[in-house]
C-alpha cells in the first residue's frame, strides 16, 4: 500500500514546479540551488487512494554528510519501503551530474521513477537522450517532462506504479561516477553548435570585468524599472482613486460627524483644513488604507516583478560570484546575496533563506546584517514617497549610509566572533526564460501574501496608535525618551511615536512622521534610524525562531548601539547645518 | 600547480585535491574528483572566486578551495 511520494533530485531540477503540477499546491520556486529551505507536503488523488508528497530540498547525494541531507536519509527511512516512492528528478540539460544521486537511490532499494524534467531546454541546447536506452539501463521508468509547460507529467502519474526496488551493491563514489560515464556515452548525444546569445551572456557574466559591467547595468536598470513601474501605478492609477473615487465618497459619508468623537477620531483621525487629508488624518480609513494601497503596494507589486524576473533568469548565484571577496571580509561568501536580496522585499524572507549558509556564525551575521542595513519594500517606498520630495541625493544618501553600516559592521563582527569565514562551492545554473504564466502566479502569491499579512496588522496597528493617542498615553512615552531622541537626534519629541510604531511595522511608522512637518534632514534622521534600530514584529519573531533567544538578544543590543550611534553622528557630524532648512 | 594558479580558459586535470574528508566528499558529490578533466573559465580577482566547468556543470568555487585542487594542465 502506497503512502507517501517523496520527490528527489539535485538542487535547481524544477522539483518544486513538479510538486506544484502533481498536488495543485503553489510553492515559490527559482532558478537558483536552494529556494526550498523546508519540505513541502501536497496530496496527490491516485486511482481511489489518496497520497502525501513530500517536496524535498535539493540533494547532491545521498551522504549523511550535511544537514539537509542527514534530513532527507532519515525523512526517507521513515517508512518501510514498500511504502513509499521516490520520485528522482533529474535536470535533463546535466544528466551526467544528476546520475550520481539517481544510483545511490537505486542501490538504497528505494522504488525509484526517474522524471527527466526541462527535456524542451536540453533540445535547445543540443543534448538528445535516448530515454528508451536509459530505462533499460537503469531497470526503472524513466519520464521526460518540462514541469512548467506540463509536458510529461500525466505520463509520470501513469507509470508511477511501474517501479519496484531492486538489489544492487553499492559501490564507492570513483566506481559510481565511472558507470555513469559509460551509461552517458550511450543514451546522450551532444551536438555541436555555434554560442548562442544565451551562452556568450552567461558566459560573459562570469568574468571579471564584464561581469562586473553586466551587474552593475543590472542593478541599475532593476533599480530604476522598479521606481518606474511603482511611480507609474501611483500616478496613474492609485492616486486618482483616492482622491477622485474614495475621498469624496468618503467625505459625503462622514463630513456630518462630529469631528471630536472617539469613533471619528478612529476612523477618519484629525481634518486638515475641513478635509479629509490621506497623509495627515491619520485613521483607520483614511492614511491607513493610503499607507498600505497608495504607496506600498504599487512598490511591491514593481519590487517582486523585478526580483521574481531575476530569479527565475538565473542571474542571482551570478551576483554571487561577483561579490564572493567583498562578502567574504564581512564573515560571509558570496551566496549570502540570495538572503540580502530577498531581504529588500521584507526582512521575514530574506533571514528564513539564511538557511541556505553553512554555519550558526554565518547566519548570525547575515540576518543581523540584514534587519539592520536592509530595508524592506514597505519602508523603501515610504522614503521614495516622502522623502523624495526634498531630492533623490536625500534618497541616495539613506542608502550610502545603510551599505557603509552593512560593510563596517560586517567587518567588526567578523573580527569579534569566533571562527571563520567559510568557502563556497556554487552551481552556477544556466539561464532560463520560463514562461510569463509562471512569473506572473509567482508575482501573484507575493503580492496576496503581502497583502494578507500586512493590511490586517496595518488597522489594528492604526486603531490601536489611536487609542493610545486619543488618551495620551504615548506623553508617558515622548518625556521619558526625549532627551535622547531631541538631544541626541535633533528630532522632534513627536517623532518618539514612530519610532516606536517602527516595531509594529515601519511603512507605517514613517506615516506617522508625515503630519509632524519635519525638515529634509529630520526626515532622513528618522527614515535611518527606522531602517536600523530595531527590527519589526515580524522580523524579531523570525530571528527569535531561528537564532533562538542568546543571538536574538545579542542582534537586539547590536541594533540598538547602532542606532544610537548612527542618529547622533547624522545629526552632529555628517550633515552640515546648511542642510537643515533647505526648503 | 593549484587550480586558483592556473589560467582561465584552460583544460585541466585534477591532480589531487589536498582538503580533508569533508571537502573532497563535497566536491566528489558534485563531480570534481581525482582525475577529472575540467575547464577553468575565470578568476574574479582579489583573492575571488574561480569558475570552472566540469562536464555540463559551471561551478563557482572559493578561492581557498580552489587553492586546495592541484591541476596539471
Amino acid at each position: 500500500m502506497l503512502k507517501k511520494i517523496y520527490l528527489v533530485g539535485n538542487p535547481n531540477v524544477g522539483k518544486s514546479v513538479v510538486f506544484s503540477r502533481l498536488t495543485g499546491v503553489h510553492v515559490i520556486s527559482s532558478n537558483y540551488p536552494g529556494s526550498t529551505v523546508g519540505f513541502t507536503e501536497g496530496f496527490l488523488q491516485l486511482g481511489d487512494n489518496k497520497v502525501e508528497v513530500i517536496d524535498l530540498p535539493g540533494l547532491y547525494s545521498l551522504d549523511p554528510s550535511s544537514g539537509a541531507e542527514k534530513v532527507a536519509v532519515s525523512l526517507l527511512n521513515e517508512h518501510p519501503k514498500d511504502e513509499i516512492l521516490v520520485v528522482n528528478i533529474i535536470d535533463s540539460t546535466n544528466l551526467e551530474r544528476n546520475l550520481l544521486l539517481t544510483l545511490q537511490l537505486i542501490e538504497g532499494g528505494y522504488p525509484v521513477v526517474a522524471c527527466l524534467n526541462m527535456c524542451d531546454d536540453a533540445g535547445h541546447r543540443g543534448v538528445s537522450i535516448d530515454y528508451g536506452k536509459l530505462e533499460k539501463l537503469l531497470n526503472i521508468p524513466v519520464i521526460p517532462t518540462c514541469a512548467v509547460t506540463g509536458v510529461g507529467i500525466k505520463l509520470l502519474i501513469e507509470r508511477l506504479r511501474d517501479t519496484r526496488p531492486q538489489l544492487r551493491p553499492e559501490p564507492t563514489h570513483e566506481e559510481r561516477w565511472k558507470e555513469i560515464g559509460l551509461i552517458i556515452e550511450q543514451v546522450q548525444r551532444l551536438e555541436h553548435r555555434h554560442h548562442t546569445l544565451r551562452e556568450l551572456l552567461e558566459d560573459a557574466s562570469v568574468r571579471p570585468v564584464t561581469g562586473l559591467l553586466m551587474a552593475g547595468v543590472v542593478l541599475y536598470l532593476s533599480f530604476k524599472i522598479v521606481r518606474f513601474i511603482g511611480e507609474i501605478i501611483i500616478e496613474r492609477v492609485t492616486d486618482p482613486i483616492f482622491s477622485n473615487l474614495y475621498q469624496p465618497l468618503l467625505e459625503r459619508l462622514v463630513l456630518g460627524w462630529k469631528e471630536s468623537s472617539f469613533v471619528f477620531h478612529l476612523l477618519i483621525g484629525g481634518l486638515i483644513d475641513g478635509k479629509i487629508d490621506f497623509k495627515q488624518s491619520l485613521g483607520i480609513l483614511t492614511t491607513a488604507p493610503y499607507i498600505e494601497f497608495g504607496m506600498v503596494l504599487p512598490y511591491v507589486f514593481s519590487f517582486y516583478l523585478i526580483l521574481s524576473l531575476l530569479e527565475d533568469i538565473g542571474y542571482l548565484p551570478r551576483l554571487a560570484i561577483l561579490l564572493d571577496n567583498i562578502l567574504h571580509r564581512l564573515g560571509l561568501h558570496g551566496y549570502a546575496v540570495i538572503p540580502l536580496m530577498l531581504g529588500f522585499g521584507c526582512n521575514v524572507p530574506g533571514i528564513l533563506s539564511t538557511r541556505v549558509l553553512e554555519s550558526k556564525r554565518e547566519r548570525f551575521i547575515a540576518s543581523t546584517l540584514i534587519s539592520i542595513g536592509i530595508p524592506c519594500v514597505p519602508l523603501q517606498a515610504m522614503i521614495f514617497g516622502l522623502l523624495g520630495k526634498f531630492g533623490g541625493m536625500y534618497v541616495v544618501g539613506v542608502y550610502l549610509c545603510l551599505f557603509l553600516l552593512i560593510i563596517i559592521l560586517g567587518l567588526i563582527l567578523n573580527r569579534l566572533l569566533k571562527g571563520y569565514s567559510p568557502e563556497f562551492i556554487l552551481e552556477i545554473p544556466p539561464y532560463r526564460f520560463p514562461p510569463v504564466t509562471i512569473l506572473l502566479k509567482k508575482l501573484y502569491f507575493r503580492v496576496k501574501g503581502f497583502i494578507v499579512e500586512a493590511v490586517p496588522i496595518v488597522l489594528l496597528g492604526v486603531l490601536f496608535i489611536n487609542i493610545l493617542l486619543y488618551f495620551n498615553i504615548f506623553d508617558l512615552l515622548t518625556g521619558f525618551f526625549s532627551p535622547i531622541i531631541t538631544g541626541l537626534f535633533g528630532l522632534p519629541k513627536e517623532a518618539v511615536v514612530s519610532l516606536a510604531v517602527g516595531f509594529l511595522r515601519k511603512d507605517v511608522a514613517i506615516g506617522m512622521l508625515m503630519p509632524l512637518g519635519l525638515t529634509a534632514k529630520q526626515l532622513f534622521i528618522a527614515a535611518t534610524l527606522l531602517a536600523v534600530s530595531f527590527p519589526c514584529v515580524a522580523t524579531f519573531f523570525v530571528l527569535w525562531k531561528e537564532l533562538g533567544v542568546k543571538y536574538l538578544l545579542r542582534a537586539t543590543f547590536i541594533m540598538l548601539t547602532v542606532s544610537i550611534i548612527v542618529g547622533s553622528l547624522l545629526n552632529f557630524l555628517v550633515l552640515p547645518p546648511s542642510l537643515i532648512f533647505p526648503r | 600547480m593549484t587550480l586558483a594558479q592556473l589560467k582561465g580558459n584552460t583544460k585541466a586535470k585534477i591532480l589531487d585535491i589536498t582538503g580533508g574528508k569533508a571537502l573532497t566528499g563535497r566536491l566528489m558529490n558534485m563531480g570534481i574528483y581525482k582525475g577529472k578533466e575540467l575547464l577553468k573559465l575565470s578568476h574574479i580577482g582579489l583573492r575571488g572566486p574561480v569558475v570552472v566547468k566540469a562536464g555540463r556543470t559551471i561551478l563557482a568555487l572559493g578561492h581557498g578551495i580552489a587553492e586546495k585542487i592541484i591541476v596539471e594542465a
